[in-house]
């Protein structure tokens, strides 16, 4: 009988990771603070050229995640690999593949920001000047760029973290909350960017936000954290072809209201609301005619019924219900 | 590998782009022309011995000092210091130096208790400000250890430390040069030594003296560097370690009748007790034992602060 320690079994899996196009692996992913267990084992993956969005309420635990993810934070069980490479284990191998800003894209006040790039740029080897012109380009910031951090506005020095975190060219690009405190055009400009890093350059984004409607936009997928537990991840899809996979959102006049609920209650197993005198309530498309088929059986009369397609929105605040922290 | 170098020079450079430090130097040149200035206009040490005539100006001197000595019973100490400093060159037949460059960067030994604050407050705030900046975490996510990152600050300390020193004595030497002259390459005095009074080198007595003040200096920028890493607190080190500087001696001797007092930091970090016919300050003390103190002290301060900023979780600021 052959025993596996747990190097070992570390080394028989490790080769796993490279063979596909994982940038990076969650494995069971724990994080206690005393008595606390604040991060539930979170276990997820990354993929290189995909645009990941880490959605949660505040509080949710997205922070200590990524603080886990670039080794701020000690891991209390479980693991993060980057591009193979464990951060527990082989913390510079594994750190020199991300790029990231942890929460607000903080730089040294007293200096310029071509003072603070060439900082951090004599942290990692072989940044030549030129790479470092090459991301002020990038992030647009040639005319700022001389001049000292604390002069910056909160969307300029966004811009600045972001050039930071690319000095590199790393293959991992870890963002928590990259829009904060820029302006709609900024914004723009920042999402297209991102995106092109991932199909163009195949990096893998994370990007964090408590903001749906934002990254919807620029993400392929999205994982919803609550609690410090993965709640789902979706996918988001452009097209919806299937459309018959889709729940809708359906509100309904009917009357006697009461009865109706407690008819879907009994045969479908949904959960209505009754609110300003309609009812609300989610289900799938195909199941919608059954559902009014059962009212006119059981004598309920039908005003007024309105389908519209669950956005993504609704989705998330089913999955995360009130915004508690907790 | 990051080249060690370029995170020391990293950090030393975000010491001098700051603006308090040169403050520091500024405060440093205005004390230094001062005092020359002020050393100047008083007749008391500028003199230069005639050749001919010094043995009788000397003697005059010291029938000056005398009759001050009898007047003022204050200067009795210090003038017949003085009157035998002045009998030993009668005696020996070797003619008094005047006053110059080395004489003044002699002096000056004392402004490196200014040096050793000024180290403090770089030393609190170049772990704490880091903290406080935020920046700790973009510092922290690339490929060097931790234990390295630290290092490089506390090297970078330690060499602002030296660089001030060096521009102490060389704008020392700069001003004296400039307001009493140079008196020769290697100019000689007479001080007291082990045995005595002596004609020594004052070059050498600079390096000495300077060398001795460089220990407490050390020892109390690596405590506030200590704190700055553990509390994180750059305003806390400084309190702290000031305080020890300024009350360090008051403490020892709040303690001097216990026998464990030989064991406090500060009785140990004056090593000139030892040497220039001094008495250590307690029985069973003596150079070895105040150096292998130093150590045990030195290597508690280095591992907390190693131990505290490579083991912490780096959270919310």
């Amino acid at each position: 009988m052959v025993v596996l320690s747990q190097s070992n079994f570390n080394n028989r899996f490790k080769g796993r990771y490279l063979l596909d196009n994982t940038a990076m692996k969650l494995i069971n992913l724990k994080k206690s603070i005393g008595k606390k267990q604040i991060i539930k084992g979170l276990e997820f993956e990354i993929k290189s050229g995909e645009v990941f969005g880490f959605l949660g309420p505040n509080g949710a635990g997205k922070t200590t995640t990524i603080r886990m993810m670039v080794g701020l934070m000690r891991i209390t069980e479980g693991d993060v690999v980057i591009q193979g490479k464990s951060i527990k284990h082989h913390y510079k191998e594994a750190i020199r593949e991300v790029g990231a800003i942890v929460e607000n894209p903080e730089m040294y006040p007293f200096m310029t920001g071509l003072q603070n790039l060439n900082h951090f740029a004599r942290m990692i080897p072989g940044i030549s000047k030129e790479r470092v012109q090459e991301v002020i380009s990038l992030v647009g910031l040639e005319k700022a760029i001389k001049q000292k951090v604390n002069k910056y506005s909160l969307g300029m020095r966004q811009r600045l973290g972001i050039a930071q975190a690319l000095l590199h060219k790393p293959s991992v690009l870890i963002l928590d909350e990259p829009t904060n405190g820029l302006d709609p055009a900024g914004i723009r400009e920042i999402r297209q960017y991102i995106r092109r890093l991932a199909t163009e350059e195949n990096v893998a984004v994370i990007i964090s936000s408590h903001l749906l409607s934002e990254i919807e936009l620029m993400c392929d997928r999205i994982a919803v954290i609550k609690n410090g537990e993965l709640v789902a991840i979706q996918s988001v899809s452009p097209i919806a072809d299937d459309i018959e996979e889709l729940v809708c959102r359906v509100q309904l006049e009917a009357k006697p209201a009461n009865k109706a609920i407690s008819i879907m209650k009994e045969e479908f197993g949904m959960d209505g609301d009754f609110d300003r005198g309609l009812i609300h309530f989610h289900c799938q498309r195909e199941l919608i005619p059954n559902v009014i088929q059962s009212f006119v059986k059981n004598d309920i009369s039908i005003y007024r019924v309105e389908v519209s397609k669950a956005t993504l929105e609704d989705k998330f605040f089913d999955l995360i219900g009130e915004n508690t922290i907790g | 590998m990051v080249n060690f170098w370029q995170l020391t020079q990293n950090e030393l450079k975000k010491i001098y782009i700051q603006k308090a430090t040169w403050v520091m130097y500024i405060l440093l040149i205005v004390i230094l022309f001062g005092a020359a200035l002020i050393t100047i206009t008083s007749d008391f040490i500028t003199r230069d011995y005639n050749e001919d005539t010094w043995r009788e100006e000397l003697q005059e001197e010291n029938n000056k000092l005398t009759k001050e000595m009898q007047e003022e019973a204050i200067f009795q100490e210090y003038n017949t210091g003085l009157i035998e400093q002045n009998n030993y060159y009668l005696e020996h037949d070797i003619m008094p130096p005047g006053y110059g460059a080395w004489q003044y960067v002699h002096e000056n030994i004392i402004l490196v208790s200014l040096i050793s604050l000024f180290t403090i407050i770089v030393a609190a705030g170049i772990v704490a400000n880091e903290f406080k900046w935020g920046t700790i975490k973009l510092l922290l996510i690339r490929p060097s250890s931790r234990v390295k990152i630290l290092l490089s600050k506390y090297v970078a300390v330690i060499l602002f430390a030296l660089l001030t020193l060096l521009f102490l004595i060389a704008f020392s030497w700069l001003i004296g040069a400039l307001f009493f002259g140079v008196d020769g390459l290697n100019p000689h005095m007479v001080m007291e030594k082990n045995n005595g009074l002596a004609y020594v080198s004052i070059i050498k007595e600079v390096l000495v003296g300077y060398g001795f003040k460089m220990v407490n200096l050390i020892m109390m920028a690596t405590f506030a560097f200590m704190i700055s890493s553990i509390f994180r607190s750059s305003a806390l080190a400084i309190g702290i370690a000031v305080f020890l500087m300024l009350a360090g001696n008051s403490i020892v001797m709040f303690f001097a009748e216990h026998s464990w007092a030989k064991f406090i930091l500060f009785a140990n970090t004056d090593l000139s007790q030892y040497v220039n016919g001094n008495e250590p300050f307690m029985e069973g003390m003596s150079l070895t034992f105040s150096i292998i103190i130093l150590l045990i002290y030195y290597a508690f301060f280095a591992i907390s602060s190693w131990i505290v900023f490579v083991k912490r979780d780096v959270a919310g600021s």
